[in-house]
């Protein structure tokens, strides 16, 4: 516990940092935010090219009414011969044409502005409309210019051209203006339209969005709410598969699947530690009930003698089984790691043959061992030792008096093959996957009469995976049991020298053996625990 | 008072035989879940020992067995099962007791006497006019002064008196009384019976035991 404390301080405190914003409503402010963005940029599209229309139309309109100007004043704005022959910038003599252009009139629905001014800018004529005030003057234009200016309070839209004699001299301008009061109250209003309607949609789009955020993201809620409800006691619970089979779906089905093989790993270990008590209790109560019987009331000195001989003789088994547990428990922990070396195969299992012989000797086995075959191999000498060990003991154990068991070695290509086969009792078929479970035994009475665990083989297992090893099991009842270990051969030297010639021969005869061993497994139901 | 343990490991089958023997209880022992339930149901006991996880048919099985067959015999769970789910699953499977390994001998002791007491309805004092048992201690007393019996004069007396005022017929003691190793001949208990009246009638409780002629034994208050 206390390890793990700094990390969850500091799981808290990023915690803390990182505002506490709902997906649902981070997906919605991240799209509105997009959206806002998009809708933005288009009104401000559409707003410039209203705008540059309605300009670029009053411009014409502007333009249109210069050239008509000077059309009827029999003049060209390049060709001047004098401000002078301006004749017809006053209302009367423009009459004949008064149903057409009212421009002149000073309530004109759109009235025209016009004035004439010399090249220093000082007006020499303009239109009745104009008074008091007068069109304004830009020196700075010096081309034709339309720009908004002011005329009597009112907004109008300029244009100034500038008028130059047959030489290229400016003599004066022509300023001509319409009023633009309906054009910009159009323009604000579009303006006004755009910028109250903004924030709205923008909101209506937040709302909307979450919403469907929310529907979208309700199966997250559910496997939410799945695993909040789930504890130790009800871990078969499952997350309910959303209809879609999205991403949602594939969400659920994997967190699904996790918690099949967290249950399972969960009640596997629950079996271990209850299958653990049960074999360290057992003898506990044995011995501890011995010992409470045996000082109830004094007794005779044989009487001691037999009692502390069983109770040490439970000890010594309880003592046996812890130190299989702890190896277990180191095997399972990852901290561990084989030492590979390059090792002569024959000489670990003559070692083993030797160590185990007094318990053959016991049952007048023979164990018998063809060195010939032998060669190198990569493998934890100990851990193979182990592993060797304890199939042979099984062997020895689990077989009647008198019957022999081979030992048989295989050169292959890429592995070693190495049988056990006794003619003991066999394992039924239907409990060959369960032999390198932890307390597993195949004869159900727990009794002690073979003195083992049930843990031998899920160690033999764990060493065998850690290295590479892969283990196959064939049994038929009453007939024996071959274990096959495949270790890995050594490519520094894969065959003593002594034997290479057996070997070019016995790769080929291997690799036919090797099909007969699978089509012998199927037969006989094998299990195969690959590492 | 018979009692049957159902036990796979020899050892702590081994201890409790002696140790429960040593308390004047008759004790059979089976040691898988087969044999045991075959005892349960021909012989008539006073308490049975039950361990859970036993090769057969498993204690829990052998418990129900033993309820539906319609005994009310005091079953006492002895298992190295210790989770509460354990437990619980054990009572409700119909047994009375539930004691978990490693456990104190003298525990079960006081447990059985629980069990025992319960089916006789009494303290753990049983009286008969002015005879006193103590089922702890293994004492008797006749007017206050003690009365030394053997083991199995105890185990008789211990069983008439719990029995009082009931007819036991001699197969019935020697069923309570001796353990299955004993042949079935029951002149032995007249024998033991005598020993009993002839250390009581010294101590000045006389006629205590009463003969049924043909049938057996009875204790009633005079």
């Amino acid at each position: 516990m206390p390890k793990d404390a700094p990390r969850m301080h500091t799981s808290r405190t990023f915690l803390k940092i990182v505002p506490e914003i709902s997906l649902r409503n981070r997906i919605a402010f991240y799209y509105t935010v997009a959206t806002a963005f998009l809708i933005g940029l288009v009104f401000m599209l559409v707003y410039y090219v209203v705008d540059s229309t309605v300009y670029r139309h009053f411009d014409q309109e502007l333009m249109a009414e210069v050239t008509e100007i000077l059309e009827e004043n029999d003049l060209k704005s390049n060709d001047f011969t004098g401000l002078a022959s301006f004749r017809s910038i006053d209302e009367d003599d423009r009459q004949e044409e008064k149903d057409e252009h009212d421009v002149f009139r000073h309530n004109d629905v759109e009235p025209q502005f016009i004035q004439l001014v010399d090249a220093k800018g000082l007006v020499v004529k303009k239109s009745v409309n104009l008074f008091p005030d007068s069109l304004s003057f830009h020196a700075r234009f010096r081309r034709t210019a339309y720009f908004n200016s002011n005329v009597n309070g009112q907004t109008v839209r300029q244009v100034q051209v500038p008028l130059e004699n047959r030489h290229g001299l400016t003599e004066g301008y022509l300023l001509v203006a319409f009023p633009l009061e309906n054009v910009i109250i159009v323009l604000s209003d579009l303006q006004m339209v755009f910028l109250f309607s903004f924030p709205g949609i923008i909101l209506i789009l937040f709302v909307l969005t979450r919403l469907i955020a929310g529907r979208s993201i309700r199966p997250i809620d559910e496997v939410i709410a799945t695993a909040e409800k789930m504890t130790q006691a009800n871990l078969d619970q499952r997350i309910p598969l959303p209809r879609n089979r999205d991403e949602l779906y594939r969400l659920s089905a994997t967190i699904n699947a996790l918690l099949d093989r967290l249950q399972d790993a969960f009640l596997r270990e629950k079996q271990f530690t209850a299958d653990a008590s049960h074999e360290l209790k057992t003898p506990l109560a044995a011995v501890k009930g011995t010992l409470d019987v045996l000082v109830r009331k004094p007794r005779e000195r044989e009487h001691y003698e037999t009692k502390i001989h069983y109770c040490l003789q439970e000890l010594n088994r309880m003592a046996r089984l812890i130190d299989q547990l702890l190896m277990l428990a180191r095997y399972e922990s990852t901290g561990l790691r084989p030492r590979i070396e390059e090792i002569e195969l024959s000489i670990l299992i003559e070692a083993a043959i030797e160590r185990l012989k007094p318990h053959a000797a016991e049952k007048e086995m023979t164990v018998r061992f063809n060195r010939m075959q032998s060669g190198n191999v990569a493998a934890d000498p100990a851990m193979l030792e182990m592993i060797i060990e304890n199939i042979l003991s099984n062997a020895i154990k689990y077989s009647p008096s008198g019957s022999p068991i081979d030992i048989a070695l295989e050169p292959g290509t890429n592995a070693f093959l190495c049988s056990i086969s006794d003619h003991g009792i066999g394992i039924p078929e239907e409990k060959l996957h369960a032999i390198f479970e932890r307390f597993y035994r195949v004869d159900e009475s727990r009794s002690s009469s073979t003195g083992g665990f049930g843990l031998g083989l899920s160690i033999v297992k764990k060493l065998a995976d850690l290295q590479q090893i892969r283990i196959a099991v064939q049994s038929a009842r009453n007939e024996g049991t071959i274990f096959t270990l495949s270790i890995p051969v050594s490519f520094s030297c894969p065959y003593p020298k002594s034997i290479v010639k057996g070997v070019q021969t016995g790769c080929r005869v291997n690799g036919r053996q090797k099909i007969g061993l699978a089509g012998a497994a199927e037969r006989h139901g094998n299990s195969e625990n690959s590492a | 008072m018979r009692i049957l343990i159902i036990e796979d490991e020899p050892g702590i089958a081994a201890f409790l035989k002696e140790g429960l023997e040593e308390e004047y209880f008759a004790v059979d022992t089976a040691y898988d879940g087969k044999s045991g339930l075959d005892l349960a149901m021909t012989n008539d006991y006073d308490l049975i020992i039950l361990d859970w996880m036993i090769p057969g048919i498993s204690g829990i099985e052998v418990c129900r067995q033993v309820r539906k067959a319609g005994e009310c015999v005091p079953i006492l769970f002895l298992t190295a099962k210790d989770t509460l789910d354990d437990v619980v699953f054990g009572l409700d499977a119909g047994a009375n007791d539930y004691i978990k390994k490693p456990f104190e001998f003298e525990e079960l002791l006081a447990r059985i006497r629980v069990q025992l007491r319960y089916r006789s309805s009494e303290s753990d004092s049983l009286t008969v006019d002015g005879l006193d048992i103590n089922p702890v201690t293994h004492q008797v007393f006749c007017h206050s002064a003690e009365v030394v019996l053997t083991p199995k004069e105890f185990a008789l007396l211990e069983y008439l008196v719990r029995n009082k005022d009931k007819v036991c017929t001699r197969s019935r003691i020697i069923e309570h009384v001796w353990d299955i190793h004993f042949d079935s001949d029951t002149s032995v208990i007249d024998v033991y019976i005598n020993f009993l009246r002839k250390k009581l009638d010294a101590a000045g409780c006389r006629s205590i035991i009463q003969t049924i002629r043909g049938v057996g034994y009875v204790v009633r208050e005079p």
